[in-house]
């Protein structure tokens, strides 16, 4: 660990980086909500010097030897101080990348998706404040501040989903995404204080470290372990935890980008990284955050099969590669489930961003609709979405196919082959539900409105600001793979704890079976969706139990829904409500109606009759009397 | 001295409590005065058995205090009893809210 002097460049760059957002806020809420040119321009001025900020540090420490601490006091109370500061190593450096390039790139492209928009002011000042939390989130040193930024994403997500705040649905996708993530908080928080007790700090640097077990009886840190991954789970929208995510597609479409590729899900994953030789001490936990990141990837991939919003499926997918990565990362492969993070930021961007300019140019969500209206005649988005579209399916050379590919290196070490064999259904119905939607929006059935073909390029001024960034993300998921070598090296280099490599070569009939499994998905979607002639219904919609069972997301939200009437509303809500009646209620009422009483009883005393008062006087004087006598 | 202090305590004792309630209990402004003075005899009758007891004149000058003091008392206190008499047409203490 290494303590730069307070005005070395690195300090200032990543000090600069988180800064300039919140400041881009504060302007935007406070002096320039009423200018919307000005205030886009204050926005996307202070990510792009993030981004400057976050690439300089990259590259001066490329391959850096040792984590980069620097921190101040915040507060000093007695013996305590709870330190602020800046952590740098190759995890949080990388993060640090793709949120800024994301925030950038999304920023960009709502420049032509947001233009119009009555609150396009407060819609920057929003995501100023969103890249604000995250970047101070991926640079925390400590888990507190971590925690404090991580609720402080919470809160930006939920202005950004209920953005649209005059729509219902909107605001109570909101509503939905903050109460279920803060489920998950709580638990986190309790993990924290378990950690605090027995360590007396939070730093991540000590978490961390192998001398916590020393500390922490594996009970405790099994536990703690566990709460803290609550956090993930309500973050990163894992099983229980999964149904807030595809509701909150309510928002405007690059708000979805961001949230769903390097912002708030992310958070949730990355701290896992962040922590993960501390999770990687409890083997119990391991095994559990497994399996939860199975069921979570399997469950969304069946929901993204049946359903027929665009957006809804990319949300089911972003679940499902988050299922992905957790399980990547809890099989032990700490690069496979960060190179993995890293790629999907890209490609899901990329997938929303193209997502954004069909509904943009078509104002709906249904991709038969899309594709009936001719989506396809849209050249650039459709291209891009292909691209992204092979990537989330794991085709080669995409950037999905290199992480997906890793990942399953790390399942296969394992020695239970149970989760690679789901890994890999989950790379095939992945496959299956991407290319299904690529081929409706590819080859509609019905051609009725393809006369408008290309009228709609023309038509929206804003189109070359949202083309633009698609480009790049795409040129992005086509490169990227290719870096895993170098990303590998950079973040193992001197990672502590156990660590897979995936160099050897004994898992080279895996590649084959991956590579496999994926092509066979897309070629079952070619013969249902995409062949001519094809009825354009899935297998599992012939099956009206089970398609009924995966549009209601597995009959999920019924389950918290009737959780919520019997067991809340009627149990405990009722329950207290009697409590505040009968006990509080009534104890006070009691209280008041014997104050009245009693004084009543003594007004008595003032009727002016001489001979009660005489008798006060006399009982006075005998109880005085009876006091000094037998007790003075 | 024939009759012990004790004996004498406890008449004065018993005296003050009956003349307590006559002042107290009785709705009558006659009574009340007639009980202050039995109190003040009670309390009289206590001072002369003490001046005895000890052999002191100083409880005998006292309670020749007390008479005079018990005199002015009756007198002024019939005289306003009398005048509320006259007033209310009543002698209960009860009437003069």
């Amino acid at each position: 660990m290494t303590t730069p002097p307070a005005f070395d460049a690195t300090v200032l760059a990543a000090v600069l980086t988180s800064v300039l957002p919140l400041l881009a806020f504060g302007v935007i809420m406070i002096f320039t909500r009423s200018r919307e040119r000005l205030s886009a321009m204050i926005s996307i001025g202070a990510i792009s010097g993030s981004l400057a900020c976050a690439l300089f540090l990259l590259v001066r420490h490329w391959g850096l030897a040792e984590p980069i601490l620097y921190t101040g006091r915040w507060v000093t109370s007695g013996e305590w101080t709870i330190p602020v500061g800046v952590l740098l190593d190759p995890a949080s450096l990388l993060m640090l990348t793709v949120v800024t390039s994301i925030s950038f790139l999304v920023q960009i492209y709502s420049l032509g998706y947001m233009a119009g928009d009555p609150g396009f002011s407060r819609y920057y000042g929003y995501m100023s404040l969103f890249a604000w939390a995250m970047i101070s989130l991926t640079i925390s040193p400590t888990m507190l501040q971590l925690y404090i930024f991580w609720e402080l994403v919470g809160l930006a997500s939920y202005l950004l989903i209920g953005f649209w705040y005059e729509k219902y649905t909107a605001s109570q996708a909101g509503k939905k995404a903050f109460v279920m993530t803060r489920l998950g908080d709580v638990a986190f928080l309790l993990g924290l204080l378990i950690a605090l007790l027995h360590l007396g700090n939070l730093n991540i640097m000590e978490l961390n470290a192998p001398a916590v077990t020393a500390k922490m009886p594996p009970a405790m840190l099994t536990l703690s372990a566990i709460l803290i991954f609550g956090g993930v789970v309500g973050k990163s929208a894992q099983f229980p935890l999964l149904t807030w995510l595809p509701d909150a597609m309510e928002g405007p479409t690059p708000v979805s980008a961001l949230l769903h590729s390097a912002t708030m899900v992310a958070a949730g994953v990355y701290l896992f990284a962040r922590l993960f030789p501390f999770f990687s001490h409890s083997e119990t936990a391991m095994s559990l955050f497994l399996a939860i990141g199975t069921i979570s990837m399997l469950l969304a991939s069946t929901m993204a099969m049946v359903s027929r919003d665009i957006k809804q499926v990319w949300a089911y997918s972003t679940i499902s590669q988050l299922g992905f990565m957790i399980m990547g990362l809890a099989a032990g492969g700490y690069f496979a489930g960060i190179f993995h993070l890293t790629t999907h930021a890209g490609f899901k961007a990329l997938l929303f961003l193209c997502s954004g300019v069909f509904i943009h140019a078509y104002g709906t969500n249904d991709m038969f609709d899309i594709g009936r209206s001719g989506g396809r005649g849209l050249k650039v988005p459709m291209i891009c979405i292909t691209i992204a579209a092979a990537a989330l399916a794991g085709l080669p050379p995409f950037s999905g196919f290199f992480s997906k590919e890793a990942i399953m290196g790390a399942l296969a070490e394992l020695d239970n082959p149970f989760w690679l064999t789901a890994g890999l259904a989950g790379a095939f119905l992945t496959a299956y539900y991407t290319f299904r939607l690529i081929f409706v929006l590819l080859f509609p059935k019905s051609r009725a409105h393809s006369a408008h073909d290309t009228e709609h390029e023309d038509h929206h001024g804003g189109y070359s600001a949202m083309a633009w960034p698609l480009v790049i993300l795409a040129a992005v998921t086509v490169v990227l793979g290719f870096g895993q070598h170098g990303l590998e090296r950079f973040l193992t280099g001197f990672h502590q704890g156990p660590v897979i490599h995936l160099e050897g070569g004994h898992h080279e009939w895996l590649l084959f079976v991956a590579v496999g499994v994926a092509a066979a998905g897309v070629i079952l979607a070619w013969i249902e969706f995409g062949k001519p002639g094809a009825a354009q219904v899935g297998f599992v919609e012939r099956i009206p139990p089970l398609r009924d069972l995966f549009a209601e997301r597995w009959y999920i939200d019924h389950f918290y829904r009737w959780f919520l009437d019997t067991v809340i509303y009627r149990g405990f809500s009722r329950l207290f409500t009697r409590n505040d009646r009968v006990v509080i209620d009534g104890s006070l009422d009691e209280l008041s109606r014997a104050t009245v009483e009693t004084g009543r009883l003594l007004s008595n005393l003032h009727l002016g009759m001489i001979q009660y008062k005489l008798m006060v006087l006399f009982v006075t004087m005998i109880l005085l009397g009876i006091y000094f006598f037998f007790l003075g | 001295m024939i009759v012990p202090y004790n004996h004498v305590l406890i008449l004065s004792g018993v005296l003050f409590l009956m003349g307590m309630f006559c002042a107290t209990a009785r709705r009558n402004l006659i009574m009340i005065v007639v009980g202050l003075e039995i109190m003040l005899n009670a309390a009289s009758v206590a001072f002369i058995g003490a001046a005895l007891r000890w052999q002191h004149m100083e409880g005998q000058a006292i309670v020749l205090f007390i008479f005079a003091v018990a005199a002015t008392e009756v007198s002024v206190g019939l005289a306003l009893i009398v005048s509320a008499y006259r007033r209310t047409g009543s002698v209960d203490p009860g009437m003069f809210k």
